[in-house]
């Protein structure tokens, strides 16, 4: 048991965690917790120091949408992502809820309104409360600097109208075609205006000190108005759920349509005449028309993260799949023909550095050759874009891989299969592809890596629902709550690539038969 | 005629002008179910000499025919035993002879085949390590993994370089009596190739010298008349055997002198050059 919680370990590459498994078994403790110290502690410790220092250095740079998002606040938007994602999926689940479900839903609903209508309406009195002291206070502070601001503005005003007059006057004496008496009129203005300068300067000042004094609030309140704005929120939200219940239900709006139609059915059996015949007949078949639209509607759910998560994951792997296929075969040709090799050589060559933002906008408008409606096309032709971008900057390393795993079989090897006489095709699945084997993973892997980030950038640039577009999004929407959410972004693309790789590496290593090691 | 021979053979490496000769001229003869051993010196073409008998490698003159046929190119009934075991490495022990077996025996039951390829395992004595891998296993194991996936072909000719020259002294007398059995039990023209006179007097029923290289050549042969079985106990106080084995070991030595000798005069004239010492300025 242990040994194969090790073994899996091991084949996982998750060797840190070694120790623990032997310190819970009990093996050796002191060395184990010196091993846990030494490959856990240091890790953890080292993301410690980092979080420290991003804690410490974010406040300290004001850009266009706020602040840079500390730790706390990146994690409140990591948790303001999760809930619109839990309420969505509710709102969804209670359009289609019906019968006792739907009811019981909707007293749960009722009950946490009841309960939280006092809450907030408290919270609003305190916060305005709060608000006229705070007001009063500001007053109090800043009222007679106000005064004394409007004294010295006063004041001001009348020293520069002043020594303004006096210049004049002293012009009017000023002899005509005297250079020397005029330069040491224009030495004395220019001195006026430097002085007007200074004083405005200093007004200046005193008026930031105010505005200062009026910006600083009570601390209290800030915690009273987010406490009232979650209450609001999750109010406004019980709402909708609550329309989505009543009135919005599909159950709801099924049965009110089906009693109408019987109104209309029975209006048309006892219609006279041949018009209004005919109009009853068209009322009843419009109504059954609407009825059925409705069965088949569904709460149209906006792309929450976590789905736009989902969908990246699945588009890098559409694409990742369509690369492989095209890389694995092509490469063991490859391998196999120098020929073939000498004649894709300078494809590869040109192609390879080519990056994703060249490929994008070419296969977005091929595909949208193929693709005339994308609404109702069968893939999207975004997804499907950025999928072929993935693959076509994600096959080299398969592709190369490939070629050299396939080219590079030993000798040996080769020599078991003449003395068996394999023909061609059992040589190239019984001893050249498996001993290729876990070369081709290794570039599978790097594949896969190089997709993930490519694709994020696809997305992007094609808005194809997705990280990629989540990112543009919050980046055009430019607050600082959504500032934030890019940071979560990072978190994530970060985790998944992460993921991804730790999925190849077990995939490489089983197939690996010379026991290769695992890169990190 | 003999069953496999092998007329003025000559092979060399390398390219035109940086041509290094291994093999020249040389000629074996093997009867049907002999067992000839072939003696030689590291790097003197032993091996070259077995990738021309399984016709892995094309000799530059000369032909070998197997029944009268030309040899053109490898197949299974040329059975080799690879110095290196060649084995692959991604199946188990069961899978390599497997392996071979289907692409031989393509009108065998799975159940037939089973039991041919356990047969096999059983031969080799490797029944309890039928599904570990070669990665896995001892260098003697794999020896005899690839023995046992050459013999479950059942070829006309079975050529083994330096079968168990991998060994240690102790598995390898067990594997010599054990070649011996297998060879006794189905009887097959056998060319193994060795570095070890006792080991080869005590199998063949013919010993060959390779001579030294570059540009060896197989030179006269030694019978070995020994009654069978050889019980290696007793052979060590045979004085037959040690007659024999003397006269071969002083063959091959007195080739090694000869070739030593021969490269001596070849070697490059060093400069009379003394080191001039500095300090004592
Ligand atoms: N593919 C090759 N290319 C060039 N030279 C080769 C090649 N194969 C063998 N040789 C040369 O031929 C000579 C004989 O090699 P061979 O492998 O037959 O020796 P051997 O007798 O089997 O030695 P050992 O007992 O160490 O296995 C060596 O000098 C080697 O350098
Ligand atoms: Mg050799």
């Amino acid at each position: 048991m242990k040994f194969k919680i090790l073994k899996a370990l091991d084949v996982a590459g998750l060797q840190v965690f070694d120790p623990v498994v032997r310190l819970i078994c009990g093996e050796n403790p002191p060395e184990q917790f010196r091993k846990i110290l030494l490959f856990i502690g240091i890790p953890i410790i080292t993301f410690l120091i980092f979080i420290g220092i991003w804690t410490y250095l974010a406040p300290r740079h004001t850009t266009k949408a706020g602040e840079v998002p500390t730790p706390g606040v990146v994690k409140n938007a990591a948790d303001g992502i999760w809930v619109f994602h839990v309420r969505e999926n509710q709102k969804a689940e209670d359009f289609l809820l019906e019968g006792p479900a739907r009811e019981k839903a909707l007293a749960g609903v009722q009950a946490r309104i009841a309960e939280l209508t006092p809450l907030a309406s408290a919270a609003r009195t305190k916060l305005g409360e709060l608000e006229t002291a705070s007001k009063s206070q500001i007053d109090q502070q800043v009222g007679p600097l106000q005064e004394k601001y409007n004294a010295l503005r006063k004041q001001t005003r009348a020293d520069e109208k002043a020594r303004e007059e006096a210049l004049i006057a002293q012009a009017d004496s000023l002899p005509i075609g005297d250079a020397k008496a005029r330069d040491a009129f224009l030495a004395k203005v220019s001195e006026h205006e430097v002085k007007s300068g200074t004083e405005k300067q200093a007004l200046k000042d005193f008026k930031s000190t105010i505005d200062a004094a009026y910006a600083d609030k009570f601390p209290e309140m800030e915690s009273v108005r987010i406490q009232y704005n979650a209450y609001e929120e999750e109010l406004q939200y019980l709402s909708k759920r609550l329309d989505y219940l009543t009135e919005g239900n599909q159950s709801v709006k099924i049965s009110e349509g089906q009693s109408e139609l019987v109104d209309l059915q029975s209006a048309f059996l006892t219609a006279e005449g041949g018009k209004a015949t005919l109009k009853a007949a068209e009322k009843v078949l419009k109504q059954e028309e609407s009825i059925a639209r409705i069965a088949e509607s569904s709460y149209s759910r906006p792309w929450t993260f976590p789905r736009q998560i989902v969908r990246s994951v699945a588009c890098v792997f559409v694409g990742f799949f369509i690369g492989s296929a095209i890389a694995i075969p092509l490469g063991v040709l490859c391998g196999i023909s120098r020929v073939f090799m000498a004649a894709l050589t300078p494809l590869i060559a040109l192609f390879k550095p080519v990056s994703p933002i060249v490929w994008l906008p070419i296969v977005f408008i091929i595909v949208g050759g193929f693709i005339s409606d994308p609404e109702t096309a069968f893939v999207h032709p975004a997804f499907l874009s950025s999928a072929i971008t993935v693959a076509l900057c994600s096959l080299w390393p398969t592709l190369v891989n490939t070629a050299l795993g396939v080219a590079s079989v030993e000798k040996d090897h080769i020599n078991v299969a003449r003395v068996l006489r394999l023909g061609f095709f059992s040589r190239l699945f019984k001893i050249v592809l498996p001993s290729a084997l876990p070369l081709i993973f290794a570039g599978l892997r790097i594949s896969l890596g190089v997709g993930w980030m490519v694709l994020i950038a696809a997305e992007l640039l094609c808005s194809s629902e997705g990280i990629g577009k989540f990112v543009w999004d919050m980046f055009n929407n430019g607050s600082s709550q959504t500032f934030a959410q890019m940071f979560v972004v990072v978190f994530v693309v970060g985790v998944i690539g992460l993921l991804l790789d730790r999925i190849m590496i077990v995939l490489q290593r089983s197939v690996s038969f010379d026991g290769a090691p695992t890169a990190i | 005629m003999s069953f496999l021979e092998m007329e003025n053979v000559s092979v060399g490496f390398g390219l035109e002008g940086f041509r290094t000769e291994v093999l020249r001229d040389a000629s074996l003869s093997v009867e049907e179910n002999e067992f000839i051993a072939v003696i030689g010196f590291s790097g003197s073409g032993k091996s070259t000499l077995v990738s021309m008998l399984t016709g892995l490698l094309r000799p530059d003159k000369g032909v070998i025919k197997l029944k009268g046929k030309e040899i053109t190119r490898p197949g299974p009934h040329l059975g080799i035993v690879f110095q290196n075991y060649s084995l692959l490495p991604w199946l188990s022990v069961y899978g390599n002879i497997e392996l071979a077996a289907k692409k031989v025996f393509p009108e065998y039951s799975k159940a037939q085949r089973k039991e041919h390829i356990e047969r096999y395992i059983e031969m080799v004595s490797l029944t309890p390590a039928r599904d570990k891998k070669p990665g896995e296993l001892s260098g003697g194991m794999r020896q005899r993994v690839s023995l046992a996936r050459t013999l479950c072909m059942q070829p006309e000719v079975l050529i083994m370089d330096e079968p168990l020259s991998a060994l240690d002294a102790l598995t390898r007398a067990n594997l010599q009596d054990e070649l011996v059995r297998i060879w006794e039990e189905d009887k097959r023209t056998v060319v193994m190739i060795t570095n070890d006179v006792d080991e080869a007097v005590l199998l063949a029923d013919r010993i060959v010298p390779l001579t030294m290289g570059p540009a060896a050549t197989l030179a006269e042969s030694f019978p070995v008349t020994l009654p069978r079985p050889r019980d290696r106990t007793s052979l060590n106080t045979n004085p037959e055997f040690k007659k024999l084995r003397n006269e071969i070991i002083h063959f091959m030595t007195a080739m090694n002198k000869e070739a030593k000798m021969l490269r001596v005069d070849r070697g490059l004239s060093m400069p009379d050059v003394k080191p001039f010492d500095f300090t004592a300025a």
